[in-house]
C-alpha cells in the first residue's frame, strides 16, 4: 500500500506552518489539516478613535451582531469578548472534547490557530533555558533566525532587554511609542542603575508586528485596532504564511477536518477525523504525522492513541494584570497608537525566579472592561475613568510555567480533563512582584493604582506547554529530542506540548523555531 | 378535540379560533359567512334561520357566541332564543358540551332587552345541563365589539365623560376569555354552572377610558364630570323611542351593572388574567414596553442623556435573546429618574439571583452604551487637559460619597420599594 501523503500536519497554527516549510521545500508530499474556522466580522475600516466617533455601526465589531461580548461577559480576557476573535476560539473545547476543571482551557479550530488572536510577544529562550532541552542550543539557532525573518519582528533597540529577547539581529526598528511610554522610558534612563540593582530591567517590547512593509503585509500605521483586527496584517498570524505554502504543488490543505484518531496501519499512520461541516468521517494515510494542533488538542490525540490513562503535567504561566497611572500626564489627549506591548520589563524575584511583563496603551480597550472593576457606582466609575485612563497604561506580568501545578488526564469518555492550581509559591511571588513593580514604576513617574494588581486564574495565560516533553531518553508519555512520541514511531509533536520548560517569557517563537528544527531534521532523515 | 364555534367571525370568535388552533383542537366554524381563516371547516349557521342545525359527528363541544347586540323587536328576541334551543338539541344529539357565552347584564329584570334575552337563554342552557359564561367588559386585540366602539370614541373625543358616581366595570382581555372558554371545553372537572369571568376587582369606567387613551392610543384625554342623575332624568323624560336611539338604555345598563364575584370561578378554571394596563397594549401585553422603559433608565443612567432609539432596541434584543425577555420591573422612581439607580447595589435586593441579574444588565447597558458614537464621547473623553480631568475626577468621587451616604440613609426604604415590585424581581 502506498500512503496518501509523506507527511500529514495536524494544525495550521504557528507550529504547523513552521514545520511545513522545510518539509515542503524539500519536495515532500505534505497535507495540512485544520478546523478551518475563518473570521466572519470585518475589522474597523478607520483608525480606532475615528471609528468610535463616526461609526454608528461600531457595535457590530465591538459587541457583535449576536452580542458576543455580552455572552462572554465572564471570560477571563477582554480578547475573548472581541467579536472579531470569536471564530478563533469557537467550538474548540466541544469539538476536541477538552474540559477545564478550575482551569481555563482555550484553544483554536481556526486556520492559523491561536495566532489569530495573540499578543504578538516574541523572545528567544536563554541559554540556561535551552540547556533543559535534550539538544544543543546551536540546533535552534538557525531555526530561530529562519522563523524570525519569515514572520517579521519589530522592536530592535539597544536597550536593557536586548539580551533577554535576543532578537535584535533579525528585528525591524521599533514601532513609535505613545506619550506615556515615552515618558516612562525617559525616566528609566535617569534611574537605570538604581532600578537594575533592584532587579528591574526595562526595554522595548519585541513583537511580531511590522514596522516596515514585508511580503505583502503593511507596516503598522498606529490605527489602534490591534485588539479589533488589523486590516493591514501588520500583526503576524500563521494565516499569512499559507499563501507562500500554497505555491508548492506538493502542499495540500484540507480545512474543517478535526482529527480525533491516529491508528497504525501496516507501516503507515492513518489519521481519521470528522469534517466539521458535513459531519462526514474521513481517513487519510501518511508515512509520518506531525502534530501541531495546539498543546491541549495534541495531548488528547496522543494520549488517546496510546490509551494512556495517567495524568501528564501541564505547564502554564501564572499571570497578573495591573493599572499604572502617570499623574504628570493627567488630561493627556487620546491619540491613536499601537495597541500591543510597547515596553516590557524583566523583574528578578526571590528563588532566582524572573517575572516578565509588558505595558499597553488603554485607548484601544473598551472602558467598560475597567469600569466593572472600579468600586464606584457605575455612572461615577465612568466619570472617573474617562478623566483618568488617558494617563494610564495597563500592564501584565507572567511567572514561569512550572509554578502552575496542573495535569491533563484522559477520561473514560475519551475527553481530556485539565485541572490544576497555582503552586503555593505563587502568591508570595506575586506579592513580591506587586511590591517591586510599584516601587520601580514609582521611580519612573507611575503609580500602581491601589487594588488594580489582580492575579489571574490558572490557565488564563493560554500559554500551555510541556505535556509531552522532549527528553534525551523518553519514556511513555514523553517525546524524543525530535518530538517523536514514545511508543508511536513516526508521530512527531511540534507544538507547545513538547517543550520541556516554559519560562515566563513569550514562548510562541520558540515553539515555531522548534517546529522548524524538527521539520528540517525530518528532511535530513529522508523519510 | 372537535369544537364548534358559532359567531366565529366575531370579536371573541376570531380569537377563540386562533387560540383553539394553538391548543391543537379542530375548530369547526358555524357562521353566516365562510370563515376568515380558511383552513377551518365551515357549516352555515344563522340565528334568524332557525332551522335545525346538524353538528358534525364527533363534536366534543360547542361554544355559542353568535348574538345580536341590538335586538330591534320581539321577533329578534324569539328567534335568538329559538336558535339557542335548537343548538342545545343538536348538541345533545351528538353528546357535545354546550357552552353559552352570556353577558354580565343577564338578569330577568335587566334594563335592556339584550340582558333579558341572555337571561332567558341561560335558563334553557342550565336546564339542559350546559355551561354559561358571563364575561365582564371584554377588551384588547382587534378594535371590534363594544371595545372597538369605546376606542374609537376615545380617539374622537378630546374630552371624555366622567360619570359621577363612577360606574364600575370588570374587564377581561379577549384572549383570556378565549382561554377560559377553551378550559371549560377541555376539562372534565368543571361542573355545569354559571361562570363569571372578569377582573376580580372592578375598576371605574373612567379608568378604563383613561387606560384606553394612555396604553392603547398613547394620547392624553381630559375628563368632564357628568352626574348620573342627569342621565337618569333624561332617560325618564324622553320616551322609550328616544332612549333606544340615543343608546341611553345601554348607559343605564352600565350604571346598573351588578358586581360579579369572579374569584371562585377564575380559581376553578385556574385562569390568571393579565393586568388591564398590559392587556390594553396593542400587542396584548406590555412586556416590550416595560423593557423599553428599563432600557431607557439603564442606558440613560450610563450615558447621562436620553439614549438613542437604535441602542435602546439593542438593549431590548439583548434581554430578549440572552436573558429571557422579562423586564426587571424597577420601581417608577428609578424609571423616571435614572440617576436614582445610584441608590442600588448588590445589597439592595433580597435575593442574590435578582441582584446578579441587575448587575448583568447594568454591565450590558454599559457595553452597549459605550459602543455608540455618543458613548465614544461619554466614555473616551478627548483629553480636556489637567484641570478638567482633575475636576471631573473629583466630582465623580464627591458624587460617589454623597450617594453612599444617601444609600445608607435610604437603604430600608429602597429595600421596601424593591420588595414590593412584582415581575422577576
Amino acid at each position: 500500500m502506498i500512503p496518501d501523503f509523506d507527511v500529514i500536519i495536524v494544525g495550521s497554527g504557528p507550529a504547523g506552518v513552521s514545520a511545513a516549510f522545510p518539509l515542503v521545500e524539500a519536495g515532500l508530499k505534505v497535507l495540512m489539516v485544520d478546523g478551518g474556522k475563518r473570521p466572519d466580522i470585518q475589522p474597523p475600516e478607520m483608525d480606532f478613535l475615528s471609528a468610535r466617533i463616526n461609526d454608528a455601526e461600531q457595535w457590530k465589531w465591538m459587541v457583535g451582531k449576536d452580542f458576543h461580548a455580552l455572552k462572554m461577559r465572564d471570560a477571563v480576557s477582554p480578547k475573548l469578548r472581541v467579536p472579531s476573535h470569536a471564530f478563533a476560539f469557537d467550538g474548540f473545547e466541544r469539538s476536541n472534547k477538552i474540559e477545564g476543571k478550575d482551569f481555563i482551557s482555550v484553544g483554536s479550530l481556526a486556520t492559523g490557530g491561536l495566532s489569530n488572536s495573540w499578543g504578538c510577544g516574541v523572545a528567544r529562550f536563554s541559554a540556561t533555558e535551552i540547556a533543559k532541552f535534550p539538544f544543543s542550543a546551536s540546533e535552534l539557532e538557525l531555526s530561530y533566525r529562519r522563523v524570525s525573518q519569515r514572520m517579521g519582528i519589530s522592536g530592535r533597540a539597544n536597550d536593557d532587554l536586548s539580551d533577554y529577547f535576543g532578537l535584535d539581529e533579525d528585528a525591524q526598528p521599533a514601532i513609535p511609542m505613545d506619550m506615556l511610554h515615552t515618558h516612562l522610558s525617559q525616566h528609566y534612563l535617569n534611574h537605570r542603575k538604581k532600578l537594575n540593582s533592584q532587579g528591574f530591567r526595562l526595554g522595548r517590547s519585541r513583537v511580531a508586528v511590522l514596522s516596515e512593509d514585508m511580503s505583502g503585509r503593511q507596516a503598522c500605521n498606529l490605527s489602534g485596532n490591534c485588539l479589533w483586527g488589523c486590516q493591514r496584517h501588520s500583526l503576524y498570524s500563521a494565516v499569512d504564511d499559507l499563501p507562500e505554502l500554497y505555491k508548492y504543488e506538493n502542499f495540500t490543505k484540507i480545512s474543517g477536518f478535526v482529527v480525533d484518531d491516529l491508528t497504525r496501519c501496516d507501516r503507515y499512520w492513518s489519521v481519521s477525523g470528522q469534517n466539521t461541516l458535513s459531519n462526514e468521517r474521513k481517513t487519510i494515510t501518511a508515512n509520518k504525522v506531525v502534530l501541531a494542533a495546539g498543546t491541549l488538542a495534541t495531548t488528547r490525540i496522543v494520549l488517546k492513541a496510546l490509551d494512556y490513562r495517567d495524568t501528564v503535567p501541564v505547564l502554564s504561566c501564572p499571570t497578573a494584570a495591573f493599572l499604572l497611572w502617570l499623574p504628570r500626564l493627567l488630561g493627556a489627549p487620546r491619540l491613536p497608537g499601537f495597541g500591543l506591548g510597547q515596553l516590557s520589563f524583566a523583574l528578578a524575584l526571590y528563588d532566582n525566579i524572573t517575572a516578565f511583563g509588558s505595558t499597553f496603551a488603554t485607548t484601544g480597550i473598551p472602558l467598560s472592561e475597567f469600569a466593572r472593576h472600579v468600586p464606584l457606582r457605575r455612572r461615577y466609575s465612568i466619570d472617573l475613568l474617562r478623566g483618568l485612563l488617558s494617563s494610564c497604561v495597563v500592564g501584565n506580568i507572567f511567572l514561569p510555567g512550572h509554578l502552575t501545578v496542573a495535569g491533563a488526564k484522559l477520561g473514560r469518555d475519551e475527553s481530556l480533563v485539565i485541572s490544576g492550581k497555582y503552586d503555593d509559591k505563587v502568591m508570595p511571588l506575586m506579592n513580591e512582584a506587586a511590591k517591586k513593580v510599584r516601587k520601580a514604576y514609582w521611580r519612573l513617574g507611575g503609580m500602581l493604582l491601589p487594588g488594580s494588581f489582580t492575579v489571574g486564574r490558572p490557565g488564563g495565560d493560554i500559554h500551555y506547554a510541556g505535556t509531552l516533553p522532549m527528553r534525551e531518553s523518553s519514556v511513555v508519555g514523553e517525546t524524543s529530542p525530535l518530538g517523536e512520541v514514545k511508543g508511536m514511531d513516526g508521530v512527531y509533536v511540534v507544538d507547545g506540548a513538547c517543550l520541556p520548560v516554559l519560562p515566563e517569557k513569550s514562548h510562541t517563537l520558540t515553539i515555531m523555531a522548534n517546529a522548524d528544527r524538527i521539520g528540517r531534521q525530518l528532511v535530513v532523515l529522508k523519510i | 378535540m372537535k369544537i364548534v364555534v358559532t359567531g366565529a367571525n366575531g370579536y371573541v370568535g376570531t380569537r377563540l379560533i386562533t387560540i383553539g388552533d394553538k391548543h391543537g383542537h379542530v375548530i369547526v366554524v358555524a357562521s353566516r359567512q365562510p370563515p376568515i381563516i380558511q383552513e377551518n371547516l365551515w357549516i352555515p349557521f344563522d340565528i334568524y334561520k332557525a332551522n335545525l342545525i346538524e353538528l358534525p359527528s364527533g363534536t366534543d363541544a360547542i361554544v355559542h357566541l353568535a348574538a345580536n347586540t341590538l335586538l330591534a323587536n320581539n321577533t329578534d328576541k324569539k328567534s335568538e332564543i329559538n336558535a339557542a334551543v335548537n343548538l342545545i338539541k343538536a348538541a345533545k344529539e351528538v353528546g357535545a358540551k354546550f357552552i353559552f357565552v352570556s353577558s354580565q347584564t343577564a338578569r330577568s329584570d335587566a334594563p335592556t332587552a339584550y340582558g333579558r334575552t341572555k337571561w332567558r337563554i341561560e335558563q334553557e342552557v342550565l336546564s339542559a345541563g350546559g355551561w354559561v359564561v358571563r364575561p365582564g367588559q371584554v377588551y384588547g386585540g382587534e378594535l371590534r365589539g363594544l371595545f372597538g366602539t369605546l376606542v374609537s370614541t376615545v380617539r374622537r373625543l378630546p374630552l371624555l365623560p366622567a360619570f359621577i358616581p363612577a360606574p364600575k366595570v370588570q374587564p377581561i382581555h379577549v384572549d383570556d376569555l378565549a382561554e377560559g372558554l377553551l378550559r371549560i371545553a377541555e376539562r372534565g372537572d368543571v361542573p355545569p354552572d354559571v361562570y363569571c369571568l372578569a377582573a376580580v376587582a372592578p375598576v371605574s369606567f373612567s379608568i378604563l377610558l383613561d387606560t384606553i387613551a394612555k396604553s392603547r392610543l398613547r394620547c392624553w384625554r381630559g375628563f368632564l364630570p357628568v352626574p348620573v342623575l342627569v342621565i337618569n332624568a333624561l332617560t325618564f323624560i324622553l320616551g322609550e323611542k328616544f332612549r333606544t336611539r340615543l343608546g341611553l338604555e345601554r348607559l343605564q345598563s352600565l350604571f346598573n351593572l351588578p358586581v360579579m364575584e369572579t374569584r371562585p370561578d377564575l380559581n376553578q378554571l385556574g385562569l390568571e388574567l393579565r393586568p388591564l394596563r398590559s392587556g390594553m397594549h396593542p400587542s396584548g401585553n406590555d412586556r416590550r414596553r416595560r423593557l423599553l422603559r428599563e432600557g431607557q433608565a439603564m442606558l440613560g443612567y450610563i450615558l447621562k442623556e436620553r439614549p438613542g432609539s437604535a441602542v435602546l432596541r439593542r438593549y431590548i434584543r439583548v434581554i430578549e435573546q440572552l436573558r429571557g425577555g422579562q423586564a426587571l420591573d424597577l420601581p417608577k422612581l428609578f424609571l423616571g429618574y435614572p440617576i436614582f439607580l445610584s441608590l442600588l447595589d448588590e445589597s439592595s435586593w433580597t435575593n442574590k439571583i435578582t441582584s446578579a441579574e441587575y448587575l448583568w444588565r447594568l454591565d450590558a447597558a454599559t457595553v452597549l452604551a459605550e459602543a455608540t458614537p455618543v458613548g465614544a464621547y461619554r466614555f473616551l473623553g478627548r483629553g480636556h487637559g489637567v484641570l478638567y480631568s482633575l475636576f471631573s475626577m473629583t466630582h465623580a468621587v464627591l458624587c460617589e460619597v454623597c450617594w453612599r451616604i444617601s444609600r445608607m440613609l435610604f437603604s430600608p426604604l429602597v429595600r421596601l420599594t424593591l420588595s414590593q415590585e412584582k415581575g422577576i424581581l
